[in-house]
């Protein structure tokens, strides 16, 4: 039994390229030369994030090691030249594991989670595959993008996983969907989400999906509603298994066929 | 015969507006607010226009007069120098543009051969401007090189390399041009060099002087460094520097030390990084240094702009420098002697108790890179960095664009390899809702808040003050936009499309004043209807 867990970790290790002791050097490295620009454990900051499933860039671990030996001069990555073959694989091997780090697993049913998504309405204002409803984000490769552990979370406890940083709108860490509250300068109130937001105007998506933009000297009130969700939450509403079922397909969710 | 007097004329035209700017017209740029001859409009870098025909009353009204975008990829950080009748500004990584400030068309253009295994680390590959003195223009480049043009051609009249890139070595500011000298500093702590300032003769290119920024062992200072760590200590002297014509002394910021985030290695002082170091132009000797953040452990280079102006503090007028540093105080020190004045935090800082009566901050426990992460206000880019602050004559303020914002500060193995990365760590930037800006109004003597306007993202855009009582700014998210300099009231703002990274200034041609700033891919140019 031991020799078999070993051997499927060094299989596995090796599929990906990362032994622990790869991926443990490769943070050392890491720490060292990329966390100034991409943050330590990979989480962006004037650099872009890592810690995702999928690197646009660097799809395959070799696109990734060509990232790390060639950079990308134009957008101010330095390519790395003076690392050995082994340490370029072991950094690659770290920054492949940030993007799988608390991804967490499930054991539920995809087909019955589907049909706990339509018993629940969530088409009303999520879209998959181009269809659905545009109030909340869309979810066609979510399971891409999100671990089973996030998408759990998300859908019994959204106030408390609202995304950031993930979208290119409003970008820069900024809590996306977040809902606010404006009081126009005729006493009129509007709810809704915010989509987008500078110094001088916010548009945000109301409560009927419209979009309405404002400039905020003309406003009386804005209030942004930090830690709420115009989600409902479902804990509490939905059995251990349909939970898991649900998990199961938002997490088979890969992008359009 | 009026035919060919015309052609003279117009043959005659282009040379007269080609430029011709000895060192005296630098010395009093204030008397001549139509140009824009030096990075920050004058040696004091005030930033500071005076012009007055857009004005509060009419800056409401302010629209595009031309756009002019560039032609390479990268972000756009110049800061436009303006001379009779030409605008010349650099566009990323290294190229030199010329444009007709009437029309916003090109003259010229030169871009050097950059290798395509130029090293950059520590920054974007950006370049912040170039320098102007009699008919030649001056700039550094991504690859280590500083290149001297025709002002009137953009012919190549030399190009010498300040030091290798294969060790790091870059430069991203726009040199300082003085009298018989052009100052340039180079880029590289990131990389684990040892920081300089040079001077160059203007006519060869020839190096007249170089001031380590980091001392030999022997040197006044090499005993706040151990071992061979003053070899890869850091101390760039990044960004473009002030001069005092009548002291004769140029005022130049200095760096982090190497690397950045673990000082394990380097025990002691680590002068003279973090520093504001006095230098004589004739022979580049240092007359004073103040060091900001002894022994920095945060990347809080003390590059920023020294704003020099004059003042009577406790009824003694004084030659002043100031600086809004990015570890988030605002200094005030005598320019002729050194001595600290005072500092008083311009933003969140949670890394000093205070600081002494000497200039000395009292660091708080607890504040250091740390391997599980320590949260430390200011962030890792500081509460300032490159962009330029500004200095009013009239109003006595000086305006800041402040950064407020926190960073988890991590610290990692060091490993010096020449022309890689050596830093030691990283950090976890606190952003989006966590984080905001403001342009603030300090108290020039003081530091003390007049006002702010509040911004949603920590600014990366400089500030300019004129004399028609407004300050403007700019935003990553693209607005450009004026304050009252009294009040900090919003008069006048508008989208440009693109994240403004740069510095506003402003210049007049044709009786007009215009105002200008790069944003996005362009360099956008306004002025009233």
């Amino acid at each position: 039994m031991m020799l078999l867990h070993l051997f499927l970790v060094v299989a596995l290790g090796a599929s990906a390229g990362q032994a622990p002791a790869d991926v443990e050097q490769g943070k050392q490295l890491f720490n060292g030369m990329c966390a100034r620009c991409h943050g330590i454990d990979g989480t962006g900051d004037e650099g872009p994030s890592l810690n995702r499933p999928t690197l646009t860039r660097a799809a395959t671990d070799d696109a990734l090691r060509e990232v790390i030996s060639d950079g990308i001069p134009d957008r101010g990555m330095p390519r790395v030249r003076r690392l050995t073959d082994n340490e370029v694989r072991q950094l690659a091997a770290y920054v492949r594991s940030l993007g799988r780090a608390a991804a967490g697993t499930t054991s539920g049913d995809a087909a019955k989670g589907r049909a706990t998504y339509d018993k629940l309405g969530c088409a009303a204002c999520h879209i998959i595959g181009g269809q659905g409803g545009s109030f909340g984000p869309d979810l066609t490769q979510i399971g891409v993008n999100r671990g089973p552990s996030y998408l759990r979370q998300s859908f019994l406890g959204p106030a408390e996983a609202l995304p950031r940083g993930t979208s290119p709108i409003p970008g820069r860490g900024f809590t996306e969907y977040l809902p606010v509250r404006i009081v126009t300068g005729d006493g009129r109130e509007v709810r809704g989400v915010r989509i987008n937001e500078d110094p001088f105007t916010i548009q945000v998506r109301d409560s009927s999906n419209h979009f309405q933009s404002f400039r905020k000297s003309d406003t009386r009130e804005i209030e942004k509603e930090f830690g709420k969700s115009v989600m409902p939450g479902f804990r509490g509403r939905l059995t251990d298994q349909e939970t898991e079922d649900l998990v199961a397909f938002l997490s088979s969710l890969r992008g359009v066929k | 015969m009026r035919r060919i007097l015309l052609g003279l004329a117009f043959g005659i035209a282009p040379i007269a507006a080609a430029a011709q700017v000895p060192a005296p017209r630098i010395v009093a740029a204030d008397a001549t607010p139509t140009d824009w001859l030096t990075y920050s409009g004058n040696y004091q870098s005030h930033r500071f226009s005076a012009l007055t025909q857009i004005n509060r009353q009419n800056v409401s009204q302010l629209k595009p007069a031309w756009i002019y975008q560039v032609r390479r990829t990268g972000i756009v950080e110049t800061s436009p120098i303006v001379a009779d009748g030409v605008m010349y500004i650099t566009e990323p990584p290294s190229t030199v543009t010329a444009l007709d400030v009437r029309s916003g068309r090109p003259l010229w253009t030169y871009t050097p051969s950059i290798p395509t295994d130029v090293i950059v680390i520590g920054s974007p590959p950006v370049n912040r401007g170039v320098a102007i003195l009699d008919d030649t223009v001056f700039f550094g480049t991504v690859h280590g090189h500083l290149i001297a043009l025709d002002a009137r051609s953009g012919a190549v009249r030399w190009d010498v390399q300040v030091d290798d890139n294969k060790f790091g070595y870059y430069v991203t500011s726009a040199p300082l041009a003085i009298d018989g000298r052009i100052i340039v500093g180079v880029s590289g702590a990131e990389a684990g060099i040892r920081g300089f300032l040079d001077a160059y003769d203007p006519k060869t290119g020839r190096r007249v002087w170089r001031t380590h920024t980091v001392p030999a062992p022997g040197e006044p200072g090499s005993d706040t460094w151990s071992g061979d760590t003053w070899k890869t200590g850091g101390g760039s002297a990044w960004l473009t520097g002030s001069y005092d014509p009548a002291l004769n002394l140029i005022y130049w910021g200095t760096g982090n030390p190497g690397p950045d985030w673990n000082g394990d290695l380097r025990p002691g002082d680590n002068l003279y990084t973090c520093s504001l170091i006095a230098i004589s132009p004739v022979d580049g000797k240092m007359k004073w240094h103040f060091q900001f953040t002894p022994h920095d452990i945060h990347d809080w280079d003390a590059n920023e702009i020294p704003v020099l102006f004059d003042a009577t503090i406790d009824g003694r007028p004084r030659k002043l420098v100031a600086m809004a540093n990015r570890n988030a105080f605002y200094y005030v020190l005598d320019r002729e002697t050194g001595q600290f004045l005072s500092a008083l935090p311009y933003a969140k800082q949670t890394w000093a108790e205070r600081i002494d009566a000497k200039g000395r901050p009292v660091r708080r426990s607890g504040t250091a890179p740390s391997v599980e992460g320590t949260l430390v206000f200011p962030n890792i880019q500081g509460a300032s960095n490159w962009p330029s602050p500004s200095y009013s004559p009239q109003t006595r303020l000086f305006y800041q664009a402040a950064r407020e914002m926190g960073t988890y500060f991590f610290k990692g193995e060091p490993q010096y390899k020449p022309g890689e990365p050596f830093v030691a760590g990283g950090g976890r930037a606190v952003n989006g809702d966590d984080a905001w800006g403001a342009i603030r109004a300090l108290e020039s003597t003081t530091g003390k808040l007049k006002w702010e306007f509040k911004l949603v993202t920590p600014p990366m855009s400089g500030v300019l003050s004129t004399a028609g009582g407004l300050v403007f700014g700019g935003t990553d998210e693209g607005n450009f936009f004026a304050l009252d300099a009294e009040s900090g009231k919003p008069l006048w703002d508008t989208q440009l499309g693109g994240m403004i990274r740069a510095n506003p200034m402003a210049f007049a041609v044709d009786g007009k004043e215009y105002v200008a700033i790069a944003a996005g891919y362009g360099i956008f140019v306004f002025g009233l209807p």
